[in-house]
Formats: C-alpha cells, structure tokens, sequence
C-alpha cells in the first residue's frame, strides 16, 4: 500500500538557525507512526510544515500523494490535527467548538451534532460539553482537541505531543480512541518524548535529531533488540558517562552548608533548610 | 539589607533579561526611559516653580496632586501589568523566606524601576515648591518619603489582595473590561470642562478643602505647615502606612495558600439556533454563530463595542454643546459611529489569534476564506446596523434635526459597508496578535505596536477616503445622494472580501504566524 506520509528534504530556517535540515519523512498507511526527538529536534516544525500550517523554505511534503501546497482541498479533507500548545477556541464550550469545526468544514449540523455527542461520550467529557474551553483541564484540552480533529473522519492524524500533561485515565481513554482508529486502516503520527509509550503504541517509529531524521522504520528494526529508550539515547547520543562530576554536595547530609549558593540563607526557618527530607509528614 | 539588596538585584536583572536579544522592546525600554526622566525632571521644576504661586494655591495643588498620585499608584499597576513575575507572590513562594522578609523584598522590587523614581522625583519637588522655615524641610522629608511609601504599600495591598482572583479567568475578564474604565476617566477632563467652571480656582480650592483630610492630602499640608500640626498629621500617616503594612503582609500570607477556583465555573445556556433558522445549513452559519457568541463572551470583543459606541458619544456631546450644529451633523456622526465599529474589523482574525490554525487547516481555498470574511461580517451587522440606526435617530433628534435621520442611517451603513471591506484588506494584509490580557495601553503584542498603528490608519484612511463620495455631498445639502450609500458599501464590502480572501489564502501560514505572537 502506498505511503500516507512522504517529505524530500523538507526544510525550514528561523534566522541563522536552521530548525528541520533535510527531513525525509515516511510512513506506511495504516501504521500508529510515533516522531520521537529531544527537545528542540524539529519535531512540531516537521509536523506544522506537513499540515500546511508554516510554509517550508525548501523540500516538498505529500499525504496520500496529494501535494500539501499544490494540492491543499484535497490534503485539508484528510488530515486531522491536533497542533502543539492547545490553541483552542477558547470562548466557545466543547461542544460548540465541536459544532464550529464541523460545520466549517461543510458537515451538516445534524451529522456533526450526531458524531459530536458520540465523541463527547467516548472521550468521557459529556458533563463538561457545555462548559467554556477556557475553563478545561490540560487532560480535557487534549481530549477535546482530539475530538475536533477526528470529527471529519480524517484518513492521517498528526498529533504533537498529544500526551503531554495528561493525566492516566485521560491518556488511557486517548489511546483507546486512537487504536480504535488505526485499526479500520487509518494512520496516526504523533510526537512524543515518552520512550515507554511509543513503545507501547507504535509499529513503526521515526527518530529526529538536530533537524535530521536519524533512524526510521518498523518498531522492531529501529530498537534492534534494545529498548526503545536505549535505542533512543544511541541513536542522539546522550550522555553516556555518569555525567555527576561537580554535583559531590547533592546528597550531602553532613549539617554544614557546603558552598555559598544564593538560594541557600542561613537563618531561614529550620523546617525549609535545603536539608529538610521530602516526605516528612507533620 | 540582603534581603532588599538580592530582590533589587532580581528586578534589574528581570528588566535587563526582559530587553536582552530584542530591538524592539529595547527601544521601547529607551522611549520609556526617556519619558521618565522628562516627566521626572519636567514634574520636579514645576512642583518646585509653585514657590512663586500664593500659598494656598500653591498647597492646594500639591494636595490635588499627592492624592493624585495615590490614586494613579492604586489603579494604573492593575490595568497596565496585571501583575508582573517580581509582583506576583506566587512566584515566590517556594522560596524560604518569612512573610516578613518577602514583603520587605516586594517592596522592594516595586521602587525598583525608573517609574518610581521619576515618582519618588517629582513628589520631592513638592518640597521644593511648598516648604517653608527649618520646619517645613524637616517635616518635609520623612512627608515626601511617607507619601511615597503610603503609594508603594497601598499599590502592593491592592494587586496581592486582588492577585487571586487576577489569577482567575473570570477575574481577568472583569479586569480586562476595566480598560473600559480608563477610557471613561481619560474623557473626565473633557465632560469637567464642558460643565464650564467659571473658576478654577473656587473649583482648586473646593477641592483640597476636602482632598486636605485624605492621606496624601494630610502629607502636602505637612510640608507646607511645617510646625505640630503638620507633626500629628505625619504621625498619623506614619501609623497609616505601618497598618497597610501590616494588612499587605497578612493579605501576602493568605494570597499563598489560597487556590485557584477558576475552573469550576458554570456551563453555557445551549445555542437556541436562530442563526440556522435564518441562514442555510454550512460554513458560513457556523462563523456567524461562533462570532455571535464571541461577541458576549469575549472581553475584548466587549470592550472594542463598548469603546465605539462612547468615543461616538463624546464625539456628539463635544460637537453639540455649543447649540445645535449644522443639517449635515447627524450624517457626519453616523458615519463617525459607523467607521468606530468598524475599526475592530481592521484586524478580524486578531481575536482568534494561536486558535486560527483551527480555520487553517480546514480552508482549502480562497472560497473558504471568503466565506469566513462574510460570516464575520455578518455577525458584525447584525450588531452594527440595528446600532447605527439608533444612533442616526438619536444624532438626529438631538442636533434638532430629525429630518435627517433617515439620510443619516442610510450613510451609517454605507459606512460601515466600507469600513468592513477596507477592514478585511487590512486584516490580511498587517495581520498582529491581540494580547489575550488587555492592557490599557497596547493593543498589540510586544513588538507589534507598529503594526497595530499601521492597520487602523490604513483602515481609517481607506474608510474615511472611500466615504467622501457620499459624505460630502451629503454634508453640502444633496441629501438624496446618500440613498446609494448602502449600495456602494455593499459594494465595497463584496469587494473588499474577494480581495482579502485572494491575498490572505495565498499568505496563509504567514496571517497565521502574526496573530500567534505570544503575548
């Protein structure tokens, strides 16, 4: 089967700094697809450039072989997205952003009110349909944002971090809803830092470092036998010493302030001394 | 002292890192700077010039202007920062520091800053100006620094007291919609003139009779008494300022413990859909909907409303106080009404800002775009024209000449016509983020105060240029030519929107980062 997502050295620069250098991004159709990078690896670049929210300096990006800035009507009515930074129309209650979204992109009312209730329940926000989006938790944020962006039956998903500041319950639920959706043959790509959870979730996984991707493939090629995690900090090279040279005083419980740093006072209340332990209970 | 020696550290070094990499800020920062020690050296030679005035006016309008002062310290933090990282104790409290010793730190980051000292300035050319005798100069000082400190405490008491509910939603909205209050205050001037005091001096001195007993006004007499009088007042004040002192230290002590309750609010009523009983199902009723709703619940879009409708207000009260004016008048502030309401359309997607991505990826061509541009438009009319109507029948009857009214709608709306299709050219073409905290004095995101200027010129020429044809014939007594001003801005509106749409699809992404600026 054809590819649902393929980048040529797509490329973007912000002044001096070149933020993604060259991306060849692919991923097979069907496949829960996971981006996973360090900080500051080019990650949502790569992704807000393939969904034609930021115009590339240089390369090409297609999503089911449409052309995402030749082609864009027949790329927006496939993609779904749930951008980085929750940016949601705040003043509007759940379900009106639902509604909004919908209707915006030429669902009948009757339809989208249909699916949007359905999705409400699934994602388990039906007692805060009617509450403004300003008012939601970071978990409902992303649940909502979710909704919008599977509410036009998208054939790709792009979600950047969607799992950031999610509590367990809500990520569970968002997981649910996303395997749900992989398994009638449709594609997630998502971004994440949680080595763990990509694990858990992914078949087939591109790594991104500096701009670059380093490694991609199925689940199975890229870790090579390792952990994902291990595989990760191969791949972007981590520090692989016991990088603790300098930090002897961290742990130090000897009753002398070793150095003079200025977060440490003398004279403070004994009870918030630097050397109080965690975890002690009045 | 170190305590007060690291907070003052922490301020400069905020202010410092705040400007670091960033040209625009820092000519800001310059202008600012600037103005300070204008006002500071230019308030100090005037206070100090009041030695030449007689003594009791002289002391009375160092009453006014102490009691000024404080009230400015009271409100001006709280519209202009809401509160800042040094301000704001919740920043603060991880570290282990008493309440005591926090407080004395606040107070300190809050004098730090080139405002305060241009303040601490200008109050001490009150001593200048006012004091007489050894007495006077020895009451004089610790009266100068009582003054000041009673600001500083009563400012930091307002903000720390207020910073729960600063933090809240729901107290940001009510703050936001306070901007509305400045807007009021900045016309006080204009409304106390039009009262026509025949003597501002009775006026002067009626005033400090009363301002004399406040704090600050207590503070001015002592300079300028300078013998146990102006003791007993500077002890009262003393004590005043220990109080507040003490209140602000017990408010800081509650302000860190007490949580923030703003996400347990009530729902919204469900839409009653009489947009979709008017409009045919799809996009373009479902932008008017969600603008609709945007504009009731959203205290920007309030505040640009509220705004329009009294700088027409004032604009009418101004014109006609010295009798009724001339036929074309209802007509000329019609239209002025209607190119108010409209300016808020020079930057339509600056409200939705980081959300109209949301609108980006489901626009797949200049159609889409146009239809957004049309539903906003809508929306706005349905508020604007019932609106525009009452102000040509109020502009009419007042000026005394009802014959007018119906000319002068007629002109409104085409007015507004313009003004909505020079607002969508302009909307895509100087896009800039309006920030999510009004601020009484920006519109625009950092950095962006030249673009927020550049757009509603551009807008208020467009409009004001393109109205000519109508206006002027109009205000020269040819008043059937306005029976096509509806048309023409109808017109104007078509194409102003397919022009938008043309230019704003094709720099889509760009539109998108503009109005994403932080902020």
């Amino acid at each position: 089967m054809a590819d649902a997502v393929r980048t040529h050295g797509l490329f973007k620069r912000y002044g001096p700094q070149v933020a993604v250098a060259g991306v060849d991004l692919v991923v097979p159709a069907g496949s829960f697809a996971g981006l996973v990078g360090p900080n500051g690896a080019g990650k949502t670049t790569t992704l807000s450039m393939i969904t034609g929210l930021l115009r590339p300096d240089g390369g090409s990006a297609e999503v089911d072989g449409f052309h995402v800035w030749r082609d864009p009507v027949q790329v927006k009515a496939r993609i779904g997205v749930l951008p980085e930074g929750l940016r949601l129309f705040e003043r509007l209650s759940g379900r009106e952003l639902l509604l909004y979204n919908g209707r915006l992109r030429g669902l009948p009312k009757a339809d989208v009110e249909r699916r949007a209730g359905e999705l409400l329940a699934v994602m388990d926000l039906a007692d805060a349909a009617d509450k403004l989006v300003v008012d939601y938790s970071t978990g409902m944020r992303k649940k909502i944002g979710l909704a919008a962006a599977l509410l036009h039956n998208p054939s790709v998903l792009f979600l950047d971090e969607p799992f950031e500041g999610v509590d367990p319950v809500s990520a569970n639920t968002l997981t649910d809803v996303l395997r749900r959706f992989t398994s009638s043959g449709s594609t997630v790509i998502f971004s994440s830092h949680v080595m763990d959870l990509v694990e858990r979730l992914c078949d087939w996984v591109s790594v991104m470092s500096a701009g670059h991707i380093v490694a991609q493939g199925p689940l199975a090629d890229v870790r090579g036998g390792r952990s994902l995690n291990q595989a990760f900090l191969d791949l972007v090279g981590g520090p692989r010493g016991q990088g603790q040279a300098g930090l002897d005083w961290l742990g130090a419980r000897t009753g002398a302030h070793p150095g003079e740093h200025p977060g440490a006072r003398t004279g403070a209340q004994p009870g918030e001394q630097p050397g109080a332990r965690p975890g002690g209970q009045p | 002292m170190s305590t007060v020696a690291l907070f003052a550290q922490l301020k400069l070094r905020l202010l410092a890192g705040n400007l670091r990499g960033d040209v625009q800020r820092t000519i800001g920062f310059v202008f600012s700077l600037i103005a300070a020690i204008g006002v500071a050296g230019i308030g100090f030679l005037l206070m100090s010039l009041l030695r030449l005035a007689p003594d009791d006016i002289a002391s009375s309008l160092v009453i006014v202007a102490f009691t000024f002062f404080l009230i400015g310290w009271m409100i001006v933090p709280l519209l202009a920062f809401g509160l800042d990282d040094t301000l704001d104790p919740a920043k603060l409290w991880l570290l282990p520091l008493p309440t005591g010793r926090l407080a004395v730190g606040l107070f300190t980051a809050s004098v730090t800053g080139v405002w305060p000292v241009a303040i601490l300035i200008v109050t001490f050319g009150a001593l200048a100006g006012l004091a007489s005798g050894v007495g006077g100069f020895l009451l004089g000082v610790p009266a100068v620094l009582l003054q000041f400190a009673l600001c500083i405490v009563t400012s930091r008491l307002i903000t720390t007291a207020l910073s729960g509910v600063l933090r809240s939603r729901r107290g940001r909205d009510v703050l936001a919609l306070s901007v509305l209050f400045v807007v009021v205050l900045a016309q006080l001037p204009n409304l106390l003139m039009n009262q026509g005091f025949s003597d501002p001096g009775t006026m002067l001195r009626q005033m400090a009779a009363v301002l004399r007993w406040t704090p600050p006004g207590m503070a001015a007499h002592a300079i300028a008494d300078g013998g146990l009088v102006g003791l007993a007042e500077l002890v009262f004040v003393a004590l005043l300022v220990v109080v507040l002192a003490w209140l602000w230290v017990k408010a800081l002590g509650r302000a860190l413990v007490t949580p923030d309750a703003s996400t347990q609010a009530a729902s919204v009523r469900r839409e009653s859909g009489l947009v979709d009983r008017v409009l045919p199902d799809g996009p373009l009723a479902a932008v008017v909907t969600k603008e609709l709703k945007y504009y009731r619940r959203e205290p920007r879009f309030r505040v640009g409303w509220f705004s329009a409708v009294f700088v027409t207000a004032m604009l009418a009260f101004s014109l006609t106080r010295n009798g009724p004016g001339g036929e074309g008048l209802p007509v000329v502030l019609t239209a002025f009404g209607a190119l108010m309401i409209a300016l808020q359309s020079g930057n339509a997607f600056g409200i939705d800002g980081r959300s109209l991505w949301m609108n980006a990826v489901a626009f797949g061509s200049e159609r889409d775009l146009a239809t957004d541009l049309a539903g906003r438009h809508l929306a706005n009319a349905v508020v604007a024209v019932p609106l525009i109507a009452v102000l040509a029948v109020l502009g009419g009857l007042f000026t005394g000449h009802p014959a007018m009214i119906v000319p002068a709608a007629l002109s409104g709306w085409g007015a507004l016509g313009l003004g909505l299709g020079v607002g969508s050219v302009t909307s895509v073409v100087v896009p800039y983020t309006v920030p999510e905290r009004m601020n009484a004095f920006s519109g625009a995101a950092p950095g962006q105060g030249g673009l927020a200027f550049v757009s509603s010129i551009g807008t208020m020429l467009g409009i004001a240029l393109l109205s000519l044809p109508f206006v002027l014939p109009v205000v020269f007594g040819w008043v059937w030519v306005c029976v096509a001003a509806p048309f023409y801005g109808l017109l104007a509106e078509a194409l102003g929107r397919r022009l938008a749409a043309r230019i704003g699809y094709a720099r889509l992404p760009d539109l998108l980062a503009a109005v994403s600026k932080a902020s």
